[in-house]
Parts: structure tokens; C-alpha cells; sequence
């Protein structure tokens, strides 16, 4: 017993000794929805309800419920309402909120 | 009758209300949504300074997918501004976007009467004697500082 306490004692003298040692690693991790805006910037209405174009007409299907209003994502991430975007590239192809190139990347109601 | 032009004027006005940007003000006419009445008050430490500029806002059906036609009804001595008050910014013709609004607006030429475009002219005058004779340019502003409590 007493031999092998004498070899360990002078393994460690031979290994530098640790500065610390980790006990525990919390990672923490942020989220928020993948759209850059709530809000619809070009009719200022919430992008989950109906464009207000849209309530204005209060477009009905044949079901007699509220059509949905599609929310519609830019490549850069912008989103709008699918009617308000379909109106302005009619007549400029840009993202009126970074004025890049504007294409489609999702829809969804 | 409401249309969504109409709506989104509301939205602009209740918005303006809601969050003032410091310097403007403009509120819609009595009986027409379309037409606005606004006021810039003269950046700080800029010849304009103290001024009230009144100016008049005419939307279309077609906003804001469209801009509106803005125009300085108090007298102005502006490198971009015309002799009949009209307004030469690029955020009104050319790099209109849909996203702008009344507050927006506002704010745009309020800081174009801080940083006038000489290379633009919508007066010419005014934009020779910004460049080359900053006195006699600041005199013919303060002129109109005057001249804007009156009318």
C-alpha cells in the first residue's frame, strides 16, 4: 500500500497541476419568430390578420368565411401581406424596406 | 366610403398622434381625408430655424403605392424647393416606397431644409448662393423665417 501511494505521489509531481477544472457548462439560447416584422409596413396592419384592402373588401369564399390574407416572406427576410407586395412589384421589383431585389422565398396564412 | 387608401390615412394620422416626431405636425383636412394640412417648424441651428412652414399633402386612391404631391404653401427660398412650393426629394418621385408615411414624410423635408441638394436645383438662385455666397443665402431665408409668421 504504502509502495503504490509512493508511485501515484511521484506521477503527479511529473504532471503539471490543472489551474481548474469545468463543473458545469449552461448554454443559453435565444429565439424569435423567422420574420423581421410583425407588422405589414406597407398597410401597417398586423401581418396575421387580413391586409386592409382585404377588410375593406371583406372577401368572402364560398364557405362564407374570411378568406385568409397570406403573409408573404421576401428572400431578405422582410414579410408583408401577399396582396400589399403583389401591388408594389407591379410596379417596382424592389423590397421597400432594404430595397433589394425582391423574390418570393415563402407564403403562408 | 372607405377605401383602403382612406384606412391606411387613419392609420397615418392616429399614428402621428400616437408617436409626434418633434418639429412637424399635419392632421387631415375637415372634410377630406385625402388632403392634409402640415407645419415644419425650422431645423435648429439651420437659417430656418424658428420658421412655421405650412405645406398641403394630396394623397391619391392609389397610396401608398403611390406618393402624395406635397407642396410649401408659406413662401420658401430653397435650393429644392420650386417657386410654386413644390418639392424636389427623391423619396417623393423616384425612390417612393410604399412603407413611408405622413410622420416619414415629414421628417424627410424637414432634414432636407437642414441639407439642401445644390446639385439639384429646384431654385436655381437659391442653390448658386447656397454654394457660393452662404451670407447672402442665410439673409433670403431669414426673410422668409419672418414671412412665414405672417401667412
Amino acid at each position: 500500500m504504502d509502495e503504490e501511494d509512493k508511485i501515484s505521489d511521484s506521477e503527479n509531481q511529473t504532471k503539471p497541476e490543472k489551474m481548474f477544472t469545468l463543473k458545469r457548462w449552461n448554454s443559453v439560447a435565444m429565439w424569435s419568430w423567422d420574420c423581421s416584422t410583425d407588422t405589414c409596413a406597407i398597410c401597417r396592419v398586423q401581418v396575421m390578420d387580413a391586409c386592409l384592402r382585404c377588410q375593406a373588401e371583406s372577401k368572402k369564399d364560398a364557405t362564407n368565411k374570411d378568406v385568409t390574407c397570406v403573409v408573404c416572406w421576401g428572400e431578405c427576410n422582410h414579410s408583408f401581406h401577399h396582396c400589399c407586395i403583389s401591388l408594389w412589384v407591379k410596379q417596382s421589383n424592389r423590397c421597400p424596406l432594404c430595397q433589394q431585389e425582391w423574390s418570393i422565398q415563402r407564403l403562408s396564412s | 366610403m372607405s377605401t383602403p387608401a382612406r384606412r391606411r390615412l387613419m392609420r397615418d394620422f392616429k399614428r402621428l398622434q400616437e408617436d409626434p416626431p418633434t418639429g412637424v405636425s399635419g392632421a387631415p383636412t375637415d372634410n377630406n381625408i385625402m388632403i392634409w394640412n402640415a407645419v415644419i417648424f425650422g431645423p435648429h441651428d439651420t437659417p430656418f430655424e424658428d420658421g412655421t412652414f405650412k405645406l398641403t399633402i394630396e394623397f391619391t386612391e392609389e397610396y401608398p403605392n403611390k406618393p402624395p404631391t406635397v407642396r410649401f404653401v408659406s413662401k420658401m427660398f430653397h435650393p429644392n424647393v420650386y417657386a410654386d412650393g413644390g418639392i424636389c426629394l427623391d423619396i417623393l418621385q423616384n425612390r417612393w416606397s410604399p412603407t413611408y408615411d405622413v410622420s416619414a414624410i415629414l421628417t424627410s423635408i424637414q432634414s432636407l431644409l437642414s441639407d439642401p441638394n445644390p446639385n439639384s436645383p429646384a431654385n436655381a438662385m437659391a442653390a448658386q448662393l447656397y454654394k457660393e455666397n452662404r451670407r447672402e443665402y442665410e439673409k433670403r431665408v431669414k426673410a422668409c423665417v419672418e414671412q412665414s409668421f405672417i401667412d
